[in-house]
C-alpha cells in the first residue's frame, strides 16, 4: 500500500518545527506503524535526507516508550493498542495520516516527534513508591488483600507512563497518569502509611511541572493503552481533598 | 518523604493556598459553587412550577409574598449565591488560563473520541449564562416594574383576605404573554442551562470524589437527566404562558 504521511519535523527544542510530507511506498499492511516508519527512515537515509525521529522501545506494547499522535488520536485509531502495535491494516491505500508528537508545555519536543517525558519521573519521584518494609517475596502473600481490591490497584499499576492521556487531554492534564499512581497504592495496605503525603506530593509536583487541570472530558481513558479508568481520578481527588482538609489517612 | 500513619490537620493558611492554587483545589472550589447554584436552581424552579395548577394565582402570590418576608434571611441567601457566582467564575478563569498555558502549541489534527458537545461548550454557555442571568435580574428583581411595564393592581394574599400582596403571578404572565421573542430567547437560555448541568453536574460530582467505581454508571446518567429536567421545568412556565394555558 502507499500512504501520504504529513509528519512534524523540528530540528531541536530551540527551533520551530513545521510539517513535512512524505510518500511511503509499498508498504505491507502486516507491518506495525513503527516498522512502516522505519521503513520511510530507510529510504530517507538511502537518498541522504535525515530520517524522522521518534521514540520506541520493547514493541511489544509494555514499556510506554512510543507515543505519535496520529490523525488527531494519541498511538492512532485503534483502541487500547500502542502505536508500536498498531498494523498498517488499520490503514486503507492512499490514505492521508498526519504524524504530531504529543502537544504539552510540560512535554517540549526534542526532536521532530521525540518528547521529554521527564515530568513524568519527576513526579513518580515525589511519591510513585512505598519507603516501608515489605519484606521478601513470600511475604507478599503474608497479607490478605479482598481480590476486588486487588484488582482495583492492579488495574491502575497496568499504566505504563506512556503520556497518551496528556497528549488526549484539552488541558495537556496528567491527572489520569498521576491518579493511576496514586490509586495502585490507595488499594493495597503497603500504601496506607504515606497515602496523604503521596498524593499531596504528586499532585504538587503535577501542577509545578505545568501540566493543566482535569475538566472530565473522558478523552484520557479512551486513548489509554491500557484503559485506565477516570474512576482513579475520583479516588485521587478525594484522597487530595481528604488530605488537605482533615489531613488523615483514615 | 517520611512515614506518617496520621498528619495534623494542615493550617488554614495550608488549605487555602492548596485550594486557591492546585488543579484540584481550584476545580474543587469550582465544583462545590457549582452545585450549591444547582441547588438553587432546583428550587427555583420548583417556585416557578407553582404557576401550574388550580388557585395558581393565589399559590403563587403567597410564595412571592413568602420569600419577600424573609427580610435578612432574603439578603443571607442572596449574598451566598452572590458568592457563590463569584467563586464559580474566578476558579474558572484560574482553571481556563492554567489549561491554556498547559498546551501552547496546538494539533494540526484533533480528533475526540468521547467528549460530549456540553462538556466542550462548558465556557461559552457559561458566559451566555452569565448574560442570561444578569438580563433576568434586571427584568424580575432589580427594576420588574419598569423592565416589564407590568402596572397590574396588588391583590388579597387569600380569597376574602384583607392582606394586599403584589400579584407577581400577574406580572409573569404579562411578561411573556404575546411576547414570543422573549420566550423564545428564555426557552434558549435556559436550554443552554440544561446542557450546562448536564456535564457540570457529573464533572463535579467526579471532580469532589463523592462517588465510587459502583456508582460512575449511575453518575454519567446523573448529570444530563437533571439537565433535562431543568430544561422542561423552567421552559414550561413560559411556554405555557405563550401558548394561553396559563392566564
Amino acid at each position: 500500500m502507499n500512504l501520504t504521511l504529513k509528519i512534524w519535523r523540528q530540528k531541536d527544542k530551540a527551533t520551530p518545527g513545521q510539517f513535512e510530507t512524505i510518500e511511503a511506498k509499498d508498504i505491507s499492511p502486516d507491518m506495525s506503524f513503527l516498522e512502516m516508519l522505519d521503513v520511510v527512515s530507510e529510504e530517507a537515509q538511502k537518498k541522504g535526507f535525515e530520517p524522522t525521529a521518534f521514540d520506541h522501545d520493547c514493541r511489544e506494547g509494555i514499556c510506554g516508550m512510543c507515543s505519535l499522535v496520529i490523525n488527531g488520536v494519541p498511538h492512532g485509531p485503534e483502541a487500547a493498542t500502542t502505536t508500536c502495535q498498531l498494523h498498517m491494516r488499520k490503514f486503507k491505500d492512499g490514505d492521508n495520516i498526519v504524524i504530531e508528537p504529543w502537544r504539552a508545555a510540560a512535554f517540549p519536543v526534542l526532536r521532530d516527534l521525540v518528547v521529554d517525558r521527564s515530568a513524568f519521573d519527576h513526579i513518580q519521584q515525589k511519591g510513585g513508591f512505598v519507603s516501608i518494609n515489605t519484606g521478601g517475596t513470600p511475604d507478599g502473600n503474608a497479607i490478605p488483600i479482598a481480590k476486588q481490591e486487588a484488582d482495583l490497584a492492579m488495574d491502575a499499576a497496568s499504566c505504563i507512563g506512556c503520556g497518551a492521556c496528556v497528549a488526549a487531554c484539552k488541558n495537556a492534564s496528567a491527572m489520569l497518569f498521576v491518579a493511576a499512581k496514586v490509586s495502585q497504592y490507595a488499594h493495597l495496605p503497603q500504601g496506607q502509611a504515606e497515602r496523604s503525603r503521596r498524593v499531596l506530593a504528586m499532585v504538587e509536583q503535577h501542577d509545578a511541572e505545568g501540566f493543566g487541570s482535569c475538566t472530565n472530558f473522558g478523552e484520557c481513558e479512551a486513548v489509554c493503552p491500557k484503559e485506565i479508568s477516570v474512576r482513579v481520578i475520583a479516588e485521587m481527588n478525594r484522597d487530595y481533598l481528604r488530605a488537605t482538609l482533615v489531613g488523615t489517612n483514615s | 518523604m517520611e512515614d506518617a500513619v496520621s498528619q495534623p490537620p494542615p493550617g488554614v493558611g495550608k488549605v487555602i493556598a492548596r485550594m486557591h492554587g492546585s488543579t484540584i483545589g481550584q476545580k474543587a472550589l469550582m465544583a462545590v459553587s457549582g452545585l450549591l447554584l444547582v441547588g438553587f436552581v432546583f428550587g427555583h424552579m420548583l417556585g416557578h412550577l407553582q404557576m401550574f395548577g388550580p388557585n395558581a394565582r393565589e399559590h403563587y402570590n403567597a410564595y412571592a409574598h413568602f420569600l419577600q418576608s424573609l427580610g435578612e434571611l432574603l439578603w443571607v441567601m442572596r449574598l451566598t449565591l452572590l458568592a457563590a457566582v463569584i467563586l464559580h467564575i474566578v476558579s474558572a478563569v484560574q482553571v481556563t488560563l492554567r489549561n491554556k498555558a498547559a498546551r501552547p502549541i496546538q494539533y494540526a489534527n484533533v480528533k475526540w473520541i468521547k467528549a460530549t458537545f456540553a462538556s466542550r461548550a462548558m465556557r461559552q454557555t457559561g458566559v451566555i449564562l452569565l448574560l442570561f442571568i444578569l438580563w433576568h435580574l434586571l427584568r424580575f428583581t432589580i427594576m420588574s416594574a419598569a423592565a416589564t411595564g407590568f402596572t397590574g393592581p396588588e391583590v388579597p394574599l387569600k380569597p376574602g383576605s384583607t392582606e394586599l400582596v403584589p400579584d407577581v403571578y400577574g406580572r409573569m404572565v404579562f411578561a411573556f404573554n404575546n411576547r414570543p421573542g422573549i420566550t423564545l430567547t428564555y426557552v434558549g437560555c435556559v436550554g443552554l442551562l440544561g446542557v450546562h448541568l448536564s456535564h457540570g453536574i457529573q464533572s463535579a460530582l467526579q471532580t469532589l470524589g463523592v462517588l465510587n467505581a459502583a456508582y460512575r454508571p449511575l453518575l454519567k446518567k446523573v448529570g444530563p437527566a437533571l439537565g433535562g429536567l431543568v430544561f422542561v421545568g423552567f421552559a414550561s412556565v413560559p411556554l405555557a404562558i405563550l401558548a394561553g394555558f396559563i392566564k
